[in-house]
């Protein structure tokens, strides 16, 4: 039994860093502009179709394709606020936007995931595994490749980290997320850190999406899964809050991996979301979040 | 001169806050801006700042038009802005909030000199480098935002109410801060409900009423106008 739980541990962590990595970036573009990315998931499927044109059909290495999904999705990422939220939010002026941005994302999903279908086709398409071979830990083996997803999740996690307290832009980004009116009062130019958010969360999805393409194939909607579940991790970790949906996706994918244990596997699915209710009903500001966000 | 506005404009959406109003802050000069609540006192620091675009009239900084600026493109001008009350990242260090105060430098190095000028004038800060900002008292938040703002080596300071919601010991060692940024060179404009203090401290004082201008003064003058201040500054200032 304790090899069992271990064998799940691992795979809950590993499943973890892909959470965190999608849901970082979710929880960022929503930290900053207070807009939830209905559209998170495509670019998740943008990541996938763009390692696999670079891996399978263009035979570049697996890094190389990586890179091209992250800085393509992250390119994609640069233009959503100039061309759609800036527009709405200028003809808007002072009326709430918080419902009306909701349906702009998800015409955005919708328009990218059949732009993806009619590109692309419905077909599952396959991406190798970026490494072969398992680590044999004598009670379970684990493969490279998610032992890769795991520490590439880490490293651009930290790399975040870093950005958000080290860096003059990241402390901009973060500026904003707390109080954008004196972020503007130190010259903060807020289009600027909009523009960057949006871009930076949408280049981790599209990372995770590289990623991850190896394990779950690529299609116009495997995005769709996970932005429901980040949703939850999200709101778990508390709205807006970065280190709170990092624990919340971790707390989530480990609950859901030794759930199978106890449970039969199709309630799996179940568990992120009775987690997240549980948790909204003893403390609704979520894990970490605080009761007074704005 | 170093601000002019001349009969400006300006609102929320179609809601017409100030209806012409014109005043002019000489270099070093103190101004503070009174009136009853509602007036548009804030409405036109918010405008010159950026915040809010005017409708119409006309913002001009050492005679450069600031109309449509952005409040990181005034703030380019040397115009430092601090705000009533939670103009601070109260989640951020002390450290933090002063390094932002910068950032529209982008030269680490003079940031970093900039904050040690800081540091001598506010020997508290240094010490207190890594407490969060939102765990100071009020008066120490305050100055703290004023602290903030002088990172850029401003000409001219906005500020908007220093006075709001703190005891009369921390807005006596604020104002006393700011006369002596003022005696240093630094024009300010003030937008103040406590008129005792404001009339105490100010070479000039404008006086709002219902988004127009009521009185353009000095204090002496204003407290020997009757009507003024019987109407506006209540029983306090006389």
């Amino acid at each position: 039994m304790l090899e069992s739980i271990l064998e799940f541990l691992i795979l809950g962590i590993v499943l973890g860093g892909i959470y965190a990595m999608f849901s970082t970036g979710l929880t960022l573009i929503f930290g900053v502009l207070d807009v939830i990315n209905v559209a998170h998931g495509e670019f998740f499927a943008i990541g996938g179709y763009i390692v696999f044109v670079a891996v399978v059909l263009l035979h570049l290495s697996p890094v190389l394709g990586i890179l091209a999904a992250t800085s393509g999705s992250f390119l994609l990422g640069l233009a959503i606020y100039p061309l759609l939220i800036k527009p709405m939010k200028r003809r808007l002026g002072r009326r709430p936007q918080g419902p009306l941005f909701l349906v702009l994302t998800l015409g955005l999903s919708t328009f990218l995931q059949s732009t993806l279908l009619a590109v692309g086709g419905g077909d599952y398409l396959r991406v190798p595994p970026f490494v072969r071979g398992m680590l044999d830990l004598t009670f379970t083996a684990v493969s490279y490749q998610r032992l890769l997803i795991l520490a590439i999740a880490a490293v651009s996690l930290a790399a975040l980290f870093l950005f958000l307290h080290f860096h003059r832009q990241g402390m901009a980004i973060r500026a904003v997320a707390l109080n954008p009116d004196a972020a503007q009062a130190v010259g903060i130019n807020l289009g600027m850190v909009f523009t960057l958010a949006l871009a930076l969360g949408v280049g981790l999805a599209g990372m995770a999406g590289a990623l991850i393409a190896p394990l779950f194939n690529v299609y116009p909607t495997v995005g769709f899964a996970f932005t429901i579940k980040a949703f939850a991790i999200t709101i778990l970790g508390g709205l807006g809050n970065l280190a709170g949906a990092l624990l919340a996706s971790f707390v989530i994918a480990i609950v859901e991996t030794l759930s199978v244990l106890v449970i039969p596997s199709q309630w799996q699915n179940v568990i992120a979301f009775a987690i997240m209710i549980l948790v909204l009903l003893i403390r609704p500001q979520g894990l970490l979040g605080r009761a007074d966000h704005r | 001169m170093m601000l002019h506005v001349d009969d400006v404009r300006a609102g929320y959406d179609r809601l017409e806050i100030l209806q012409g109003v014109s005043l002019s802050v000489a270099p070093g000069q103190l101004v503070g801006i009174v009136g009853p609540n509602g007036a548009g006192k804030s409405t036109l620091l918010k405008t010159i700042f950026g915040y809010i675009r005017p409708f119409s009239g006309r913002i001009a900084l050492r005679g450069k038009i600031l109309n449509g600026c952005r409040p990181d493109e005034v703030m380019r001008q040397r115009v430092g802005f601090v705000a009533q009350a939670g103009g601070l990242f109260a989640e951020m260090t002390i450290q933090e909030n002063l390094l932002l105060g910068g950032y529209s430098i982008g030269n680490t190095s003079a940031v970093r000199q900039a904050m040690d000028e800081v540091y001598e004038r506010f020997p508290l800060f240094r010490e207190r480098r890594r407490q969060l900002a939102g765990s100071l008292s009020g008066g120490e938040q305050r100055l703290l935002a004023i602290a903030r703002s002088l990172i850029i080596k401003p000409d001219l300071l906005l500020l908007d109410e220093p006075s709001a919601a703190l005891a009369p010991r921390f807005i006596d060692e604020v104002y006393a801060t700011l006369r002596n940024l003022n005696a240093q060179g630094i024009a300010m404009l003030v937008v103040e409900q406590n008129t005792g203090i404001i009339l105490d401290t100010a070479d000039r004082v404008f006086v709002l009423e219902m988004g127009t201008n009521a009185f353009d003064g000095t204090p002496a003058e204003l407290l020997a106008d009757d009507r003024i201040r019987r109407l506006y500054l209540g029983s306090e200032a006389a």
